[in-house]
């Protein structure tokens, strides 16, 4: 009886010490990382970087896409606390980033941001975004500017131009309602919050920086107005029906709707639908609201890609962060897609967005940052949410301020 | 009571490994989702505790009373619906030669995931959709409430009428027949055979498939969030995708693991107070 109990004991110990390893850390070679992200429709073109960065840096990398955000999300916060790490995965510039850097989940970047400035590929402004507490944390997977991708052949048809004002925004849509034709895209899920940055933005960028750091109130009177005004756009019939569910490159080719606003990556989608620019669509920056402003607000984005602290191979997970600053990198990232750079010596094929770019970098606009990644994300969904029910029901605006400022309240009241 | 000579003394070795198991996949994670729903947690700081004021927000939360209100009508529709069609289906079909063919059409649609199906639905029911093309109108299918929701359930009726058919066949083929045939030669026939022979008899059997649609519909999660994601604003949630959208959307992992435990006691209940008075 003992003895089979011991040699019970024994086998069971061998078990756990085969289970266990030796307990010593031993650093990971890596020749190919995995590369997690969110843009489960990109793969393609993840998969062409891979294949360079395996020719130009000895690493290949092999993207694992997701294309729901919010599982994306749960999966890298719960890989902080697993062995499935990803070597690099991409994130949210703002509260997002913070949250995780806060956690020293994030790897310090700083040497590759400087060395990447000192060589011109990567600019001083757009650390800003980069930096928390002084110090870089990744480095930019992407960056758009948001203004209005436009269906020439309808505008030639009806003898329209890129509008230079508000007021010729508007007398545009005008012409196209007279002639039968939606002028602008709008939705009820997730991209529900395009026009109300847009607007806002365009109205008051102060207002909008302080409603995003809970210094401002979604009641406020100048967010009321903003709110009106966005409904008396939909009340005018410029809008097509919320509900559509044609993919948005979809509206814009088949002319369900004239002009759809989103950031340059929807470039990529007008190269997927082999749409020629200057042709079969164009894009313009979205005038202000208020021609009173110094500066025409544009929606800025960028998106970045990280590595982990405590990254299986964190030289190799360092290397190929620096390798994707690179204007070689940047060169095939960006033309495969169609899209603008992080990089400045990219020359950006598409002529409307390389002036855009040009414009942005020299300072002619003032860059807002996109609501999804300037607002936390309890207050996000709540207006994801409201904006999703105004589209539907134009006259519940001042409930849906009241219900996402209340969610404002709750987050603020433990994070400022 | 005898013990078995080959099992002997190791039975509860045997028994054990998937005790454990289940444990740890199913109870382990119900006893942690009930301490997170005590605390304020994000997914990355540590949870800090606030005792039962999730419970007391939710409570006073309006989008809760939404979700309660569409998964009450969800379990009503799903009675109505996939179980009550289903069992018309069953009794007409049941005893006709080549019923099966009436019925394969209605099973077909049960092959489909929840997310697969609200997939195949969605085209049909959006606003540019084929159903507003068949039926010459403009209806906003999927926005307005409790509209959405009612579409939906037709949706879920799609996919599981054949399978409370298939559930009901089974039931009525295997009833013993000296009743019926008794209840005949007592000159029963049509409605009064069937709701005071038939009716009780398939008892126990109309127990399982009520059981498993109350529990089915009161976790209703796929199509909603396939067809809505709960939207627009948030008039066709159901409890379960309050629970994922505050779990992973709002990264209010505490208050969303509140609606998890609320959503688990009233399944709980529900299933329990049903299947009491059943089984009685």
């Amino acid at each position: 009886m003992y003895r089979s109990r011991l040699a019970t004991l024994g086998v069971a110990a061998l078990v756990l010490a085969a289970c266990g390893g030796n307990g010593a850390t031993t650093q990971e070679k890596k020749t190919e990382l995995t590369l997690y992200n969110d843009k489960g429709a990109w793969t393609k073109f993840f998969d062409e970087m891979g294949v360079l960065s395996k020719q130009r840096i000895g690493l290949g990398m092999k993207p694992t896409g997701y294309t729901d955000s919010a599982q994306y999300q749960a999966f890298i916060k719960a890989s902080f606390r697993t062995n499935v790490k990803p070597d690099l995965f991409t994130w949210q510039t703002g509260g997002m980033l913070e949250e995780i850097v806060k956690q020293k989940q994030v790897a310090d970047t700083t040497a590759v941001w400087q060395e990447a400035i000192k060589a011109g590929d990567l600019s001083q402004d757009l650390a800003t975004y980069y930096t928390i507490g002084g110090k870089q944390y990744c480095v930019p997977m992407n960056v758009a500017y948001w203004g209005m991708f436009y269906n020439k052949k309808l505008f030639d048809q009806h003898d329209l131009a890129p509008p230079q004002t508000w007021d010729e925004l508007i007398k545009v849509a005008d012409t196209l309602k007279q002639n039968g034709v939606k002028a602008f895209y709008h939705t009820s899920v997730l991209f529900s919050f395009v026009w109300f940055e847009q607007l806002l933005a365009g109205t008051d960028p102060d207002l909008y920086d302080r409603l995003s750091t809970g210094k401002a109130k979604y009641t406020d009177p100048g967010v009321v107005q903003v709110m009106e005004r966005w409904k008396s756009m939909i009340d005018a019939g410029y809008f097509i029906n919320p509900g559509d569910k044609t993919d948005p490159g979809d509206v814009l080719k088949n002319g369900k709707a004239a002009m759809v606003s989103f950031g340059t990556w929807f470039n990529t989608s007008m190269t997927q639908r082999d749409m020629k620019a200057g042709t079969d669509y164009g894009f313009f920056v979205i005038p202000n609201v208020n021609a009173a402003l110094p500066k025409t607000s544009m929606i800025f984005e960028s998106g970045p890609l990280c590595s982990l602290d405590k990254a299986a191979d964190p030289e190799a997970s360092m290397k190929y962060l620096k390798w994707w600053t690179s204007a070689e990198a940047q060169e095939k990232w960006a033309t495969s897609r169609g899209d603008v750079s992080a990089n400045p010596k990219v020359a950006i094929q598409d002529e409307a967005l390389g002036a855009v770019t040009k414009d942005a970098g020299s300072g002619k606009y003032r860059l807002v940052n996109r609501y999804f990644e300037a607002t936390p994300p309890p207050v996000l969904t709540a207006a994801l949410d409201g904006f999703g029910k105004f589209v539907t029901e134009p006259d519940s605006y001042k409930e849906v301020l009241e219900t996402i400022q209340k969610a404002a309240d709750e987050y603020w009241s433990t994070h400022q | 009571m005898t013990r078995s000579p080959v099992l002997g003394r190791f039975r509860h070795g045997y028994v054990a490994p998937a005790a454990i198991l289940v444990a740890v996949l199913l109870y382990a994670p119900f006893v942690w989702t009930a301490y997170l729903s005590l605390t304020r947690y994000d997914g990355l700081e540590p949870p800090a505790w606030v005792g039962l004021d999730n419970f007391v927000k939710l409570l006073g939360d309006p989008a809760l009373l939404t979700s309660v209100r569409n998964t009450l009508i969800w379990v009503a529709g799903t009675m109505v619906l996939p179980v009550g069609l289903g069992l018309l289906v069953a009794v007409l079909s049941y005893d006709l030669k080549g019923g099966v063919w009436y019925r394969v059409p209605f099973m077909l649609p049960y092959a489909l995931s929840g997310a697969g199906l609200a997939m195949v639905w969605s085209p049909v029911l959006s606003h540019d959709g084929i159903a507003n093309l068949l039926l010459g109108v403009d209806t906003a299918f999927l926005q307005e409430a409790p509209q959405n929701t009612l579409a939906m359930l037709l949706v879920w009726t799609w996919q599981q009428l054949g399978v409370n058919t298939l559930l009901f066949v089974v039931g009525l083929q295997s009833i013993p027949k000296e009743p019926i045939e008794a209840a005949r030669l007592d000159g029963a026939s049509g409605w009064r055979l069937f709701r005071h022979v038939i009716w009780p008899l398939m008892r126990p059997l109309t127990a399982v498939v009520v059981g498993l649609a109350l529990v089915a519909s009161l976790k209703t999660f796929d199509i909603v969030w396939v067809l809505t994601q709960g939207g627009p604003g948030r008039n066709s949630e159901t409890l379960a995708v309050t629970m994922y959208k505050e779990t992973f959307v709002a990264s209010k992992y505490g208050y969303g693991s509140a609606v998890a435990v609320l959503l688990t006691v009233v399944t709980g209940l529900a299933s329990y107070l049903y299947l009491r008075r059943q089984v009685r």
